[in-house]
């Protein structure tokens, strides 16, 4: 990272970079003076996971739960009005769980999912540890095809803890991050949903993005129905089949067979789930390829072939062993070829790409929409 | 490469040495000034050669004040290290003292002379009881009068190891108690550290970011004009968005 602020043309050519780059005291009467520096925050908001970048060195990953105590009784106990992530996820028997986020966009007209995601925000940007006395300028990630209210309801749960914030697509934020602007086809698996973005330089507008709701859950729900199919009596929960599809999801040939251990009538009994796993990984490879086929032939034929050979896997969801692999074979049967590369860091891609995108954001626009 | 070693007037004589000349700090100072002079002589003009030559005995003189420093500090070390070592050595025969004592206490404490001299008073209290009640011709009531002495005695030495075990238990009870007090306070400690400790927490300041001012764009970035476009989009959705 640099810190460039010195230089004179830095913020789109403003005459005098360094003034007006400079932290100024935000708020007068009660408010902290921000005189200290700027902290830059990523935030990808997932349906399953929100993972933090920040400028201060932070890069944290929570998941996207929240849990209220029940009662009285559950609140005296675990002496919190608020569980986040991991822990809420531990508590959840005496807990309101709420998961704010279904198919990658906020839950609409509950109230308490509402207040769920304002929850999520503020304590994803509470894991950036931020100083009192610095500003606070995020950029979220958010679902590709989020509706205006989603935004906004995004926006103004960000607006409590920060002090200015943006959002943008996150498939686009992904692609931003590595530097991957042009004739990109960036694939972003989530839990809710896979996003598909093509890059061509410039924004990517509605016609560049699809978005799937075959991603993560749906792996997970497939699983369920397979091992109630096929393991009489195994006594399981969501949360355990994604624990399994998280630690041996598979395409492809495999050397080893998969063994899980499941309670049957109270007694752990061992179940060999190898093709269960493998079966149900596969339901997202025909719908992503049906995807990137769309949108390769919709695209300039000069620049078609460019576009199949970058084709970029990010999200938790390309964690799956071999889905590149997997992609790259079903792209020879519908589109020729193709090339697919896998992000390294495909929790944070989101998140660092967002932090980047407000690095680079000029002083002027984050002061106008403050 | 060592130009001076210490040695003693011992080793000397064993090598054979029985005379040496000893040269003044004065005198060294001196040959080295003549040293450097006559080596800058045909290379520096002469007011140079003064300067340097003074420089260079003032140099030198700096570092004899240093080594003579050094060698106090030394010597101080060495004496404050000969102390502690001396007292470890006060301290180590004191230790000693103390466990021979104990040990004697212990050895008393056990010894089987007590003993002894109880059996030996039963035994003739017993042998004045029989011999007084022969003389008396009670000499049927012996059997019945011993085993009411004898029952007697064990009687005693059992009140005796009760109240001894009372006596135990007592200050087993307040050694528990003591360390009971010793917990409370502790625990009284602790909690006041924990609450610091969370008082702590809530003042946690968080971590800087590594910018002090607002960044952009890198001039320099090759995508710059690219970027600066996609920055300018990003920021009128958003616009759009916030209403701003």
């Amino acid at each position: 990272m640099t810190d460039n602020a010195n230089d004179p043309g830095v913020g789109q050519g403003e005459s005098s970079a360094e003034d007006a780059s400079a932290p100024q005291v935000t708020e007068s009467g009660t408010g902290p003076v921000k005189d200290h520096g700027v902290l830059y925050i990523g935030l990808d908001l997932g349906t399953s996971r929100t993972s933090v970048s920040s400028s201060n060195g932070v890069r944290e990953c929570i998941f996207s739960v929240v849990g209220y105590p029940k009662d009285h009784v559950a609140q005296k106990l675990l002496n919190r009005d608020v569980l986040v992530g991991k822990e809420a996820v531990e508590k959840r028997l005496s807990l309101d769980f709420y998961r704010p986020l279904q198919h990658g966009v906020l839950r609409n007209g509950d109230p308490k999912s509402s207040k769920a995601a304002a929850d999520l925000i503020r304590a994803a940007i509470d894991l950036a540890r931020p100083r009192k006395d610095e500003l606070i300028y995020c950029v979220i990630g958010a679902p590709a095809q989020a509706s205006i209210n989603n935004k906004e309801a995004i926006i103004e749960a960000a607006r409590e803890s920060v002090d200015s914030v943006m959002l943008c697509s996150e498939p686009f934020s992904v692609a931003y991050g590595l530097d991957m602007l042009e004739d990109v086809l960036v694939i972003d698996i989530g839990a809710g949903t896979v996003d598909l973005c093509r890059m061509h330089g410039t924004m990517p507008e509605d016609a560049d993005q699809i978005t799937l709701q075959i991603a993560g859950d749906a792996v997970d729900l497939e699983l369920t129905r397979l091992i109630t199919e096929t393991c009489p009596g195994a006594q399981f929960t969501v949360q355990m089949v994604k624990d399994i599809k998280e630690r041996h999801s598979f395409l492809g040939d495999t050397m080893e067979r998969v063994t899980v251990n499941l309670p049957v009538d109270g007694k752990p009994t061992q179940f060999d789930l190898t093709d269960q796993i493998q079966a149900s990984c596969s339901i997202i490879v025909d719908p992503i390829v049906e995807g990137l086929h769309q949108l390769v032939s919709s695209f300039d034929p000069e620049f078609q072939d460019k576009l199949r050979s970058r084709v970029l896997l990010a999200g938790g969801g390309s964690q799956i062993r071999g889905l590149d692999t997997a992609i790259e074979h079903r792209m020879v049967q519908h589109l020729g070829g193709g090339k697919v590369i896998r992000v390294e860091e495909p929790i944070y891609g989101g998140s660092n790409g967002a932090l980047k995108i407000a690095h680079d954001m000029p002083t002027k626009f984050w002061e106008d929409l403050r | 490469m060592k130009l001076a070693y210490s040695t003693s007037v011992d080793q000397l004589k064993k090598q054979g040495v029985n005379k040496v000349n000893v040269l003044g700090v004065d005198r060294i100072a001196m040959l080295i000034q003549e040293a450097v002079k006559k080596s800058l002589r045909f290379r520096l003009l002469a007011l140079d050669r003064e300067e340097v030559a003074s420089a260079t005995k003032e140099e030198f003189l700096r570092l004899l004040k240093s080594n003579e420093d050094l060698e106090k500090q030394h010597d101080e070390l060495k004496s404050l290290k000969d102390q502690a070592e001396a007292q470890i050595d006060e301290l180590r025969l004191e230790l000693s003292k103390q466990q021979s004592r104990l040990e004697e206490k212990l050895a008393s404490a056990a010894s089987a002379e007590r003993f002894e001299g109880e059996d030996r008073d039963i035994a003739e209290r017993i042998t004045q009881l029989i011999r007084g009640l022969t003389e008396s011709g009670k000499t049927e009531e012996v059997p019945s009068r011993v085993l009411e002495f004898v029952m007697s005695i064990v009687g005693d030495e059992r009140r005796a190891t009760r109240e001894a075990r009372e006596a135990v238990r007592d200050k087993e009870v307040a050694v528990l108690q003591r360390r009971i007090e010793k917990l409370s306070a502790s625990l009284e400690q602790t909690e006041h550290r924990l609450s610091e400790v969370t008082a702590i927490k809530h003042l946690d300041q968080g971590i800087s970011s590594v910018y002090r001012k607002v960044q952009g764009l890198d001039l320099e970035d090759r995508a710059y004009e690219a970027k600066t476009a996609l920055m300018s989009s990003i920021f009128e959705a958003n616009v759009r968005l916030q209403g701003k």
